[in-house]
């Protein structure tokens, strides 16, 4: 076996694409902090000479100064394997020399962008629990020693365990018994150009018309001197149809903005979740997925702390659901990082993933229990007519009687307060606690109750009169509200919980 | 309303429940120490309005000096109040397997915590407290931010048996495992 050959005892440097793919990552990270001054420079200065010539020195000392940059990071930057830890040692200036114990380590995963896909080489992201700095990575690594390295670091660790079966095995053994865990590896899901095709079209196209506008805007507001400006002479072209043509325009702008919101996120999708594979493997599920960026993440299974399971209205003609697993990770690290979305997935994938995770015999469908009407009531008296009056006295000073439109927001609300409080509940027997929310579609968060890490109930003033109260849960990723119930349910919830936490000697992260 | 819990192993009711439980009050010292950082607090706040008023075009009239300080007095009048009567609420109790911290006058928050699930704990001293000689108890868990807790106004010796106590606790449950 290949692995066995590969030594990881001495420091070695990472593979010699590295360089090139340290400059690219330099040369991002200089456009993403410079750009708005390349921009302006390109729009502004054009017949500003002098300011042309040195913001042209600044752009080639930049340029050097990533070249340079990207060079030496690579000789600086050591990584080896010694006594049960991984060691990397870098730096230009400041050298650091970190020493991460096997047994902090909690996942590594891969990752390839186009040039490392390019050059067959993997970028190595470990991610530890507990310490400040949560996050190593080597930027490049051939595929073939990225796969020992992790072998080779989940083998120590696996040794490292106190439950591992404490029998002397020889490396060969071990290497078999590696093997064998790697032909375990279950498909549960790969996503064909079909499904992919049905995600990117059932995305939620308002979202990305919300990143578009915040990126334009945010966009337009770097360079604010401008673009007041360039909008008014654009429009000025166009001002001598409005009066007869606003229709018209408004139509044709909300058809077109419809159209780049769809296509933006239709793109992101396939860019994302091209030939998306979900398997499940000794310990846990592995996720490979995306067409520019390919990332490779494995999932603990202990580590798991909530799966969610959702749906829209067009999502449900495909009977396709967007599966949430959130897994317990160091606390520096992201939330992004610790929420895995995989959409495009049947039931029946959920359904496997669920079991695999969680004990098997608990998952089922459980009574499911309302929580009060008071909820509905508030809601709608906050998030309704609050707002809605608000708005209408607002506007009332500049729109005058077309103000009272923002009171249509009132019956729209109260219609969709009662879509979500018929949706709103929670099941529960003695392993799980099952969350049903949504307004137009439908979602469902499932926990393990032994994974508590602890239990809130909250009464607001209004709550305490009408004996009702919130309880919130927590785990090591996230947490699930259980709102407006009883307070002596609440109490009961509460009690049985803590119970569970306290007396199950399961590992629970 | 026990209904929900008919099916599990375990009858609800017969768990300990946290309403039987003694809660223990903050020290009352620790009252002066919430009360003069809001004046401080509040103080800055009049100072910061005297200085606009004073160092910008505004007109420099009693009223204008007036109306902006009475305002954040009132506010603070009423935290003050707030302050007093949200105090009684500040408890704990440490339970054979969790602890407990309760809060809030108008959104009353209980927060448990059990020991096995406790990653750490500490005693944080700022320099009021320091001159009234308490102490905070933090407890974290790996439920992140929100779920941590804080427990003001301990004695030295009561914070740190409280502490001795959960880590104890939280030591002992990973030596049985």
């Amino acid at each position: 076996m290949e692995t066995a050959k590969i030594d990881f005892s001495t420091p070695r440097r990472q593979a010699s694409v590295a360089i090139g793919i340290i400059l690219i990552k330099f040369i991002r990270m200089t456009i993403r902090a410079i750009w708005p001054i390349l921009i302006s420079f390109f729009i502004g200065g054009r017949n500003n000479s002098t300011f042309e010539e040195i913001l042209g020195y600044i752009v080639i000392a930049f340029g050097a100064f990533n070249l340079i940059g990207s060079v030496l990071t690579y000789f600086r930057f050591y990584f080896h394997l010694e006594s049960g830890a991984i060691v990397i040692d870098k730096g230009l200036l400041k050298r650091t020399h970190s020493n991460i114990p096997f047994e902090r380590i909690q996942t590594i995963n891969f990752k390839q962008n186009i040039l490392h896909q390019i050059f067959n080489v993997v970028s190595v992201e470990i991610d530890t629990a507990g310490a400040k700095k949560s996050e190593m990575s080597i930027d490049a690594l051939t595929k073939a020693d990225a796969e020992a390295l992790r072998s080779q670091i989940m083998e120590g660790k696996s040794q490292l365990e106190p439950t591992a079966e404490p029998v002397q095995q020889t490396t060969a053994e071990l290497l078999e018994k590696l093997e064998a865990e790697e032909a375990e590896k279950e498909p549960i899901l790969h996503l064909n150009p079909i499904d992919l095709l049905k995600v990117g079209i059932s995305q939620n196209h308002l979202r990305s018309m919300g990143i578009i506008f915040a990126f334009v805007f945010t966009t337009l507001s770097q360079y604010d001197e401008n673009w007041t400006e360039l909008v008014a002479n654009q429009a000025e072209n166009y001002e001598s149809y409005l009066p007869e043509s606003g229709i018209l325009l408004f139509a044709v702008t909300t058809i077109l903005v419809l159209i780049i919101s769809f296509l933006f996120s239709l793109i992101n999708t396939v860019l994302k979740h091209f030939e998306l594979s979900l398997y499940l493997q000794k310990g846990g599920l592995k996720v490979v997925r995306g067409l520019l960026n390919r990332e490779e993440i494995s999932i603990n299974q202990s580590k798991i702390q909530i799966i969610s399971w959702s749906e829209n209205p067009i999502r449900r003609m495909f009977r396709l659901f967007t599966l949430q697993i959130e897994q317990a990770s160091s606390a520096e690290a992201s939330q992004l990082k610790s929420k895995i979305r995989i959409p495009g997935c049947y039931m029946e994938q959920v359904r496997k993933v669920i079991t695999s995770t969680f004990p098997e015999e608990f998952f089922r469908d459980e009574p499911r229990h309302r929580v009060s009407i008071l909820l509905k009531y508030r809601l709608f008296f906050f998030v309704g007519v609050v707002p809605a009056m608000l708005a209408t006295v607002g506007l009332w000073f500049t729109a005058e009687w077309e103000a009272l439109y923002a009171l249509l927001w009132i019956p729209a609300h109260w219609f969709m307060v009662t879509l979500y409080y018929k949706k709103r509940s929670f099941e529960l027997n003695e392993e799980l606690l099952k969350n049903n929310t949504g307004i137009f579609g439908n979602g469902h968060d499932l926990m393990q109750l032994h994974k508590v890490q602890a239990v809130k109930v909250k009464q607001s003033w209004y709550q305490r009169r009408k004996a009702i109260a919130t309880v919130q849960i927590f785990t090591a990723a996230g947490h699930l509200t259980v709102p407006f119930i009883p307070l002596q349910l609440a109490l009961e919830l509460e009690n049985y919980l803590l119970y569970r936490a306290e007396s199950d000697k399961r590992e629970w992260m | 309303m026990t209904s929900i819990f008919e099916n599990l192993p375990v009858e609800a009711a017969e768990l300990p429940s946290i309403g039987e439980i003694d809660f223990h009050p903050i020290e009352k010292k620790y009252l002066q120490v919430s009360l003069i950082s809001s004046a401080i607090f509040w103080s800055v706040l009049i100072l910061g309005w005297l200085a606009i008023v004073h160092f910008t075009e505004m007109e420099k009239t009693l009223l204008s000096y007036g109306a902006g300080s009475g305002g954040i007095l009132l506010l603070a009048a009423f935290n003050v109040i707030i302050t007093i009567l949200a105090f009684k609420k500040k408890q704990y109790a440490l339970r054979q397997h969790d602890i407990i911290y309760t809060k809030g006058l108008l959104w009353h928050v209980r927060t448990t915590i059990p020991f096995n699930r406790i990653q750490h704990a500490e005693l944080k001293q700022g320099p009021l407290e320091r001159l009234y000689g308490l102490h905070s108890l933090k407890v974290f868990t790996a439920g992140g931010q929100t779920s941590d807790l804080v427990i003001p106004g301990l004695r030295e010796d009561r914070a740190l048996s409280i502490k001795d106590f959960i880590l104890g606790k939280t030591a002992d449950g990973d030596s049985k495992d």
